[in-house]
């Protein structure tokens, strides 16, 4: 007995040893979904490869991520909200090549999710579209987009809204995002961070919320606290994947790094993210009621508003950038 | 949970009861509940705002650098993970100097004695540096000079690798900081070692400190003196070995230090760079191989056993060194052995503890106030001799120093008293009184040297 305890403590202490340190670095809202990617991709590849894989995530702001990655976090693959971010990480890092993003399939996204309303319930301000918001008296929350990849996306879904609206120009939509901004009481620097002063703070009639994040704070909270409202055309947010070559090459974790972000196209990621309220770019591989929980919502690209994220970037997000201009009256 | 400091509950009531007021006037209008219902958002977003300024302020403490003023230990700007810092120390002294009873032999008058700004740091874990500047140069601000100039490579606590001029790992006393030094300048021993040489060292300490060792090899240096610029080539090997048996255990040998040093080399050169020249605790040198055409030939020695104690307000610091090089003049060559000690008392009336890096008052200096510093008295005995076989051979031929001219041993007696004013300034006054063997001329001695120095040290 004593010997055969020996023996397991033994394998199991060798196993730990040996197991390769693995990390992938991701934006707020997708701790849930790749806390259980991990557990099940490790045990597959442990099957598949013989190798023991200690996986970690680290989340935070996806621009923040991005910059830790420049500054030498050693993570084996991205996870995050933007391209933009990961481009930072080519141009400036020169971690990985800049043509990153045509190396897997879908622009290098596995999943989508795209930009939604949290209301409280019963919808008592009555928010159905975009243009709701800029009501006087309705309170919205959403982070700074200086500062937070999620709001990004929320600036470019408003504005993509406005500049589809009959009549709509650059003009109509920098003045309907001006006023939608002058309706937001509090800037928060992230996602998480909004989703505090809205769902725990009760603070702000609407939170524009990743899908992902309205669904978990539902599920979370009670469905007799909020509800969703999804507006007439939104975003559709494409959070790109990506290896960090010059990590994985120097740790020796290429195989596995790919393997990480092919299973993510696989079935049973395609399975994970629809689990997670992220929308499976193959929906057909997912649970079908998984699938089924997700509203119809009408989806624009970015590229097709704003020609690409570099462009998207400078114009709006830069200092001296629209957003700047708004938000200083200038 | 309170997510709030009380000065901003108290602020968000007084708007409460600010925004409230012409509420109570509206109530009869009407719509009560939206204006309640509004009122109670602003609160909520103020007070969020707040919260979020204090995470940011937060967040921004923790990646901002630490500006450190210490007025003991000098300023820093450290960053935030605290592995790379930059500090800027210095020591300053000033010092008025006064033969008794010497004829006008010496000048009596003020110095700069050191002006020495100090910048060092550590980038990373691995890398440190120190660049120390003097500025006081010759005692009156000519030929400033470069003191220290180093960087060390930190791979462990045991091993230290030091590259660039640096003190001599020899002396006791040379060892100590300028600041440190119980009278105003140090004794004879330190007349016998290497005062900064240039070089490679490895640095360490082992057994929890117990034991501190260092072993390098320099350019070489002439006994007491600095390295020079032009390298005759030979390198000198030096080595110190340090024990503090009881250093880490609650035991009244706690401060008992000992240890050995020595060196070993080769010196090819004439003049004052090679072949040594001895002072006096009054800085009158009472020896030089005088003769013309004096040159350093061959192997160069020293060995110094030393230690010290220091148990309350009591310190003891005692070494004792030989220096033994081979010389030659007309063809003859020898090798001459000169050899000297010191031995040091100190005491510290006011109570405080005494140590080898100095007292620091346990009350300072407090004009008008209650603190008068810390009070030292000190004591020295020492000596400095000549091997005989300098003063052998003919004067024109083979003979390597007068000795009617140059005095075959000093022997002095100092006391002094030191004021610690603060941590930073220390006023110190002592007497040395120097006897000679020979050196006054046909068979006289030389005169004695009675020196009062009075020293004004200001360090941060």
């Amino acid at each position: 007995m004593k010997r055969t305890f020996i023996v397991v403590a033994a394998a199991l202490i060798s196993t730990a040893a040996n197991a390769k340190d693995f990390l992938n670095v991701s934006y707020d809202p997708t701790r849930e979904f790749y806390k259980e990617v991990n557990t099940v991709f490790a045990a597959e590849w442990k099957a598949k490869s013989g190798e023991s894989l200690n996986i970690k995530t680290s989340h935070g702001g996806s621009g923040k991520q991005a910059r830790s990655v420049i500054d030498g976090l050693n993570a084996d693959v991205v996870t995050l909200a933007l391209a933009y971010d990961i481009d930072s990480i080519a141009t400036q890092g020169k971690l990985l090549p800049a043509d990153w993003q045509k190396r897997l399939p879908d622009n290098s996204s596995p999943y989508t999710s795209t930009i939604v309303f949290l209301v409280r319930k019963g919808n008592p301000k009555g928010v159905k579209d975009w243009g709701d918001l800029i009501k006087p008296g309705v309170k919205v929350i959403t982070p700074n987009p200086k500062t937070s990849g999620g709001a990004r996306w929320n600036y470019l879904a408003a504005w993509g809204w406005a500049l589809k609206q009959p009549g709509g120009s650059e003009a109509t939509a920098k003045d309907y995002v001006s006023k939608l901004y002058k309706n937001v009481p509090v800037l928060d620097t992230g996602a998480r961070g909004s989703t505090t002063t809205f769902v725990q703070r009760g603070i702000g009639d609407v939170f524009l919320s990743w899908e992902n994040e309205a669904f978990l704070a539902i599920n979370e909270l009670g469905p007799d606290k909020f509800e969703i409202v999804v507006p007439s055309a939104s975003i559709l947010a494409e959070p790109p994947v990506a290896i960090v070559d010059k990590n994985v090459d120097k740790k020796g974790t290429r195989k596995a790094a790919e393997a990480y972000l092919n299973f993510l196209y696989s079935p049973t990621g395609q399975k994970l993210a629809a689990k997670h309220y992220y929308r499976p770019r193959k929906p057909e591989l997912a649970a079908p009621a998984d699938i089924a929980g997700f509203p119809k919502a009408n989806l624009f690209t970015l590229d097709s508003v704003f020609g690409n994220w570099a462009k998207a970037q400078s114009t709006h997000f830069s200092d001296g950038g629209v957003f700047d201009q708004i938000t200083t009256g200038k | 949970m309170s997510r709030l400091a009380l000065p901003s509950r108290t602020l968000i009531s007084l708007l409460a009861a600010a925004l409230a007021a012409p509420l109570a006037h509206a109530q009869a209008a009407g719509s009560d509940a939206e204006r309640v219902s509004d009122l109670e958002q602003r609160l909520l977003v103020l007070e969020r705002k707040l919260e979020l300024q204090s995470e940011e302020a937060a967040a921004k403490a923790k990646e901002a650098p630490v500006v450190t003023v210490a007025s003991d230990k000098g300023f820093s700007l450290k960053n935030a993970k605290g592995d790379t810092e930059i500090k800027f120390s210095g020591i300053g002294q000033v010092d008025h100097r006064a033969f008794i009873d010497d004829d006008g032999a010496f000048r009596d008058g003020f110095i700069t004695r050191r002006l020495r700004p100090t910048v060092q740091g550590h980038l990373g874990k691995l890398v440190s540096f120190r660049f120390t500047p003097e500025f006081a140069g010759n005692g009156t601000g000519d030929a400033a000079s470069i003191v220290d100039a180093y960087f060390d490579l930190k791979f462990h606590k045991a091993a230290t690798v030091r590259a660039g001029k640096q003190k001599g790992l020899l002396g006791l006393e040379r060892l100590q900081s300028g600041g440190a030094i119980s009278l105003i300048e140090r004794g004879y021993v330190t007349e016998l070692v290497p005062n900064r040489d240039l070089g490679v060292a490895v640095l360490g300490e082992v057994a929890s400190g117990t034991v501190t060792y260092g072993l390098g090899v320099f350019n070489g240096t002439a006994d007491g003196r600095d390295v020079i610029q032009a390298d005759d080539g030979l390198k000198e090997l030096e080595a110190r070995v340090f024990f503090e048996p009881f250093k880490n255990e609650y035991s009244a040998f706690k401060g008992l230090g000992f240890g050995i040093a020595g060196s070993t080399g080769a010196k090819d050169g004439s003049g004052n760079n090679f072949a040594s020249r001895y002072r006096t605790p009054g800085q009158n040198q009472f020896f030089t191989y005088n003769e013309a055409g004096v040159v350093a030939s061959g192997k160069h020695t020293r060995y110094t056993p030393q230690a010290y104690y220091y148990f309350n307000n009591l310190g003891v610091l005692a070494e004792y060194a030989v220096s033994e090089q081979d010389l030659s003049r007309g063809g003859v060559e020898r090798s001459i052995k000169n050899d000297g000690y010191n031995v040091v008392a100190t005491y510290v009336l006011t109570g405080e503890d005494a140590s080898y890096r100095g007292v620091k008052p346990s009350s300072p200096f407090t004009a008008g106030g209650p603190g008068w510093g810390a009070v030292e008295l000190v004591a020295r005995i020492g000596a400095l001799s000549i091997d005989d076989d300098a003063f052998a051979g003919a004067a024109a031929a083979d003979r390597l120093a007068n000795p009617t001219s140059q005095a075959r041993k000093a022997e002095s007696y100092g006391a002094g008293v030191n004021w610690y004013l603060t941590g930073n300034a220390k006023l110190t006054t002592d007497f040395n009184f120097t006897q000679f063997d020979g050196g006054g001329g046909g068979t006289a001695d030389r005169r004695d040297e009675k020196a009062l120095f009075t020293r004004l040290t200001i360090q941060y």
